[in-house]
């Protein structure tokens, strides 16, 4: 999910929706009323339901299989002093955040100011740079474990032709990350389309004036690019962090792939975090907990937890970006 | 405006600048096309080894070899015979139409209304909206998986597809974000023509916000097609509700079964979404920025 | 792969519920009130998830088959390919399952004190079922303090298996008996490629290839998992540092990083790119059923197999082994309970049954009178683990309400251990004690 902020719409009225009609305003009320009540219900039923019934939850015993009892605070004693992997869960998903989202974004603007440079086959160049992007996430996890089998894959392949012994890559807990970092640059593709298109669309007057001033290449840079893509970039930063914050299918299918475990008897939440937790993020965990040993009680508990950090960055988010302010009529 | 700005970037064409100028500019041309194809050959790569890999027969993959000897065509027939491979695509394709179908029955309403009619506590249903779109959905994992249980439908799809019906908060966001670039003269002066509230909707404002709907739908076409997390929550127990991502993930671990087959799963996972790419390329690549640029 | 669709209704179901009123989940007869004799004719569909996949889904399906044959009416509704996490899933869900059939012990101890396996006892008795067909080691991993909610179907047992043509090869005659003679012998096999990487290893020590898991080398020390109180007995047992220890030195031997390297590489376990199958393992641990996959995928394959050498001042637990059962119940909320019953019953207890499936599987008989059957297929190599079965000495990991949670905490720590990053030992199972204990207050304390 990329995002950008809406930019200055040119031309644009700043009419104010819903001004009075020829007609009676009634039926419009209604019309509105039957039009928003499914979203309404979705709101309720999948949104405000549940995030009450996880705060309700996280105070009982819970499996499904007998009815919850209420244990107090047990959970989140549990939680907050003796759960052994929950802070290796948080900060592994901390580590997605702070490294992931601006890897791909310098990447990707880095990529698509080459490309808004390039003369020739600009479009073959994009289509390329792009595709990979497209590659369901699945696929492209599977695909990179694959690659970077320290045994077998051809990367450590081509670099011992060059004499140098490659490293363990996903088998490897302080390397793991990292190359689910390679993986995110190679999918980078959103991105840049979106950078590509936020650069294409600086004005041509406005690095001609930078020009005239006597301004080299990297004050343009500085001082004409940058402050027309700084909407576009904030956007990109706070879908990705939101997007770290939940970061689930590349780790635990890598996780997966990588412990060559078969999975047969036990189930998937045997293999997550493999090697050694070093891919464990904190909605892994919340999985574990909840789906693989049935302690929907305890999985509720960190789903609160969830909520309060995700809440926090909501809060910030909210007031930074004036797309998610309701009164901007971009 | 943003539709002009699009078009010149699918043309592929860029903005007229001087010519190249001098040895200096000359040795910078150089130096960005040698990196351009260094960074071309490192991103296309995978995607040959994985090819390359999936015609090696299982023995040969585990050797290291980089070129597959013999070329084993038969990996790619074996993933159809061997697996239930069409059903597999069937079930993505039935949760990713349907889910953009609903959604969009549902969604783009909502979404008009809210951009486009003066309603009460419009900005607690618009601050709802973005939370709902912003937060991960395993907050509310818990209590929504026992709300399916208790309907009987886990061990399927529907938990996945229904809710669609319902609306979807990140599509209701980007559409409304749409409906509010449609200047409100036009709607006004449909209304003034005599359209009812409903026809303004179908006859002028979703025809206006075409390609606004076709980016929201694409967005949730492939978070659908591409969705690993809820296929795992609610349809794992069942291999005949697999979709093909999900079991693409699973197969490796729960069969006997190497590299080679893998591989040839995953090119044939890859391969619909880079055809369809290629018909679409335009709509696609508009949708993508479109969604990037009005979101 | 047999996958029986079950869901074809569930698409017009669907469509109705997408209106319909939340509707509490059907939880079946309790067991406390089945009736007073079984009955005499058996008519319905009972759904029976299972645990196996490919060749070894067709053999229970073999079984199915004469099931349905002798019981005509009954249509089993079978899923394969079931892990205990979908399973229990399934069954919290209300979900359309009559009997689960799952690999290990592990979730009994859950399955029975949450009440998602129903109560067996009153069903036995009433059916007068003769539990002394069953070894106590057998009967203990079946029944979680005092509740008998899963009925032992067919066990799985642990022990070296070797490549005799290796063997041979480098004129070895004895097979080892001790942890040291392994690692001697393992490293005298092991060869290198060219470039430093490793070719054949003789045993590959690393925890987590494969079927290397604390149960299984445990043996070697007797290691003891919980007390009797029900908690983890792990950090005091005198034997696993002893084992860790010298797994630890033997990984470091080779080198942790060319051993990684080497693991990550082989082919999938299940598959007929076994390492074993392969030579590229001389000696592993496996369980019985490696014979049968011998069978089918390496037929040329010139193996042995012997009892898990054990470590020094252990020699006495030489010929024990480990033991674990697949196990079956009836789940919570199955609509068919006289039917689950009865095919549990005859998955459980009939010895035509169990001799074609551990002929077929090549798995353990657990009944008395199915290991003493003139019709049951005993190889060479067979054998071995059958005597390893009926060593007073083998042992087998208890039931807990954390199910296998115990096992993986301990798992854990040793591949940190093995990688250097566990730290001081003592401190570390002290750790691990703990977190075992901590969780298995969350879930059943008081």
């Amino acid at each position: 999910m990329t995002i950008a902020p809406p930019r200055r719409a040119p031309g644009r009225a700043a009419a104010l929706p819903g001004s009075p009609g020829p007609r009676s305003r009634k039926p419009r009320r209604v019309f509105a009323a039957v039009m928003l009540t499914p979203a309404l219900l979705g709101l309720v039923i999948f949104f405000v339901y549940p995030l009450i019934a996880s705060v309700y939850f996280s105070f009982t015993r819970y499996d499904l299989v007998s009815d919850p009892e209420w244990i107090g605070w047990r959970n989140y004693e549990y939680l907050f002093t003796k759960d052994p992997k929950v802070w290796t869960a948080a900060l592994n998903t901390l580590w997605f955040v702070v490294f992931l989202t601006p890897t791909k974004i310098v990447t990707a603007l880095c990529v698509a100011g080459l490309l808004a440079r390039a003369k020739r086959a600009a479009g073959f160049w994009r289509t390329l740079f792009y595709l990979p992007a497209l590659v369901p996430p699945v696929a492209s996890v599977v695909s990179f474990v694959f690659l970077f089998n320290p045994g077998t894959g051809p990367v450590n392949q081509i670099l011992s032709f060059f004499g140098i012994d490659g490293p363990l890559w996903f088998n490897d807990p302080s390397l793991a990350k990292p190359s689910l970092l390679l993986l995110g640059i190679w999918v980078m593709g959103d991105i840049m389309v979106i950078f590509l298109a936020a650069l294409l669309d600086v004005p041509t007057e406005q690095y001609e004036a930078a020009s005239l001033d006597g301004a080299n290449g990297a004050q343009k840079v500085r001082y004409v690019t940058l402050p027309n893509i700084v909407p576009v970039l904030i956007f990109a930063l706070i879908t990705g962090i939101i997007a770290a914050l939940q970061y689930f299918t590349e780790a635990a299918v890598a996780s997966g792939v990588a412990s060559g475990k078969a999975t047969v008897g036990e189930g998937t939440g045997m293999t997550l975090g493999y090697p050694n937790g070093s891919l464990l993020t904190f909605t892994e965990w919340l999985y574990v907990r909840g789906f693989a040993n049935y302690q929907l009680g305890y999985a509720s508990a960190l789903a609160v937890l969830l909520f309060v950090v995700a809440a926090v960055f909501l809060v910030l988010l909210l007031r930074k970006v004036s797309a998610f302010n309701p009164e901007s009529r971009s | 405006m943003t539709m002009t700005e699009t078009r010149r970037l699918t043309a592929g064409d860029v903005p007229k600048r001087t010519r190249v100028r001098g040895r200096k500019s000359w040795l910078l041309w150089v130096a960005e096309n040698s990196i351009l194809c260094a960074l071309g050959v490192i991103f296309i790569a995978p995607v040959i080894f994985v090819f390359l890999t999936s015609l090696m027969s299982s023995d040969q993959t585990l050797t290291g070899a980089l070129l597959p000897d013999p070329w084993r065509w038969q990996n790619y027939a074996d993933a159809f015979t061997g697996t239930p491979l069409v059903r597999w695509f069937g079930n993505s394709a039935l949760y990713a139409v349907l889910a953009t179908v609903f959604m969009l029955l549902s969604s783009v309403p909502a979404a008009y209304v809210l951009a486009k009619i003066r309603i009460p506590f419009a900005n607690v249903i618009f601050v709802a909206i973005i939370v709902a779109m912003l937060l991960p959905p395993q907050v509310t994992a818990v209590p929504v998986y026992i709300m399916w249980a208790k309907l009987n439908l886990t061990g399927t799809l529907w938990p996945l597809i229904l809710p669609n019906l319902l609306g979807d908060a990140f599509s209701i966001f980007l559409l409304r974000q749409f409906f509010l670039t449609i200047p409100t003269e036009y709607i006004d002066a449909a209304r003034m023509d005599g359209c009812s509230e409903w026809k303004v909707l179908v006859r002028v404002a979703v025809p206006m916000a075409k390609p606004g709907i076709a980016a929201a739908g694409i967005f949730l076409f492939f978070k659908a097609w591409n969705d690993y997390f809820g296929p795992l929550l609610y349809a794992s127990e069942d291999p005949s509700w697999w979709p093909v991502s999900y079991a693409l993930a699973t197969f490796r671990g729960t069969h006997g079964t190497d590299w080679g087959l893998t591989m040839a799963l995953t090119m044939l996972v890859m391969v619909p979404v880079v055809i369809v790419f290629f018909f679409a390329q335009r709509t696609f690549v508009e949708g993508i920025t479109l969604s990037g640029v009005k979101g | 792969m047999q996958q029986r669709s079950h869901s074809r209704g569930r698409i017009a179901a669907a469509a109705i519920a997408t209106a319909v009123v939340l509707t509490g989940c059907s939880s079946g007869g309790s067991s406390a009130d089945i009736a007073d004799s079984a009955p005499k004719k058996l008519e319905g569909t009972v759904s029976l998830w299972h645990f196996f996949s490919d060749r070894e889904a067709d053999v229970i399906q073999g079984v199915i088959d004469d099931f349905e044959e002798a019981n005509p009416g009954v249509t089993v509704d079978v899923h394969s390919g079931q892990d205990d996490e979908k399973v229990r899933k399934v069954i919290a869900s209300g979900g359309d399952i009559d009997v689960a059939l799952s690999y290990s012990t592990a979730v009994v101890g859950n399955f029975c004190s949450t009440g998602a396996f129903q109560d067996l006892g009153p069903y036995i008795e009433r059916d007068n079922v003769d539990m002394g067909e069953f070894s106590d080691t057998v009967k203990s991993y079946s029944e979680y303090e005092g509740t008998r909610c899963a009925m032992p179907v067919l066990a799985d047992v642990n022990a070296l298996y070797y490549n005799k043509d290796i063997l041979d090869e480098a004129g070895v005659t004895e097979i080892p008996t001790t942890l040291e003679g392994l690692e001697e012998l393992a490293l005298e096999l092991t060869e290198y490629n060219d470039d430093g990487s490793i070719k054949r290893l003789g045993f590959n020590p690393f925890m987590g290839m494969y079927e290397n898991s604390p149960a299984h080398f445990g043996p070697a020390v007797g290691g003891q998992w919980l007390n009797d109180e029900g908690y983890s007995a792990i950090g005091s047992d005198e034997g696993w540092p002893v084992l860790m220890e010298w797994q630890k030195d033997f990984v470091d031997t080779i080198g942790y990083d060319k051993l990684q390297a080497f693991t990550a590489g082989l082919g999938q376990e299940f598959s007929a790119n076994n390492a074993f199958h392969t030579g590229q393992l001389a000696m592993v641990v496996d369980g019985e059923y490696r014979t049968a996959f011998i069978d089918d995928q390496a037929p040329d394959l010139n193996y042995g197999t012997a009892p898990f050498p054990t470590a020094k001042g252990y020699e006495d637990l030489y010929g024990a082994g480990y033991i674990v059962g697949n196990i079956a119940g009836i789940a919570k909320g199955s609509k068919h309970p006289e039917l689950a019953w009865a095919l549990l019953k005859y998955l459980s207890t009939d010895t035509d049954a169990l001799v074609k499936m551990a002929n077929g599987l090549k798995n353990v008989p657990t009944t008395t009178s199915a290991l003493e059957s003139p019709d049951l297929e005993v190889t060479e190599q067979y054998q071995t683990f059958i005597d390893i079965a009926l060593n007073p000495k083998t042992t087998t990991t208890p039931p807990s309400p954390v199910g296998a949670g115990y096992e993986q905490a301990f798992g854990d720590y040793w591949t940190k251990y093995q990688a250097g990053d566990g730290g001081d030992l003592a401190k570390g199972l002290a750790e691990v004690d703990k977190q075992i204990n901590d969780s298995i207050d969350l879930v059943s304390g008081p």
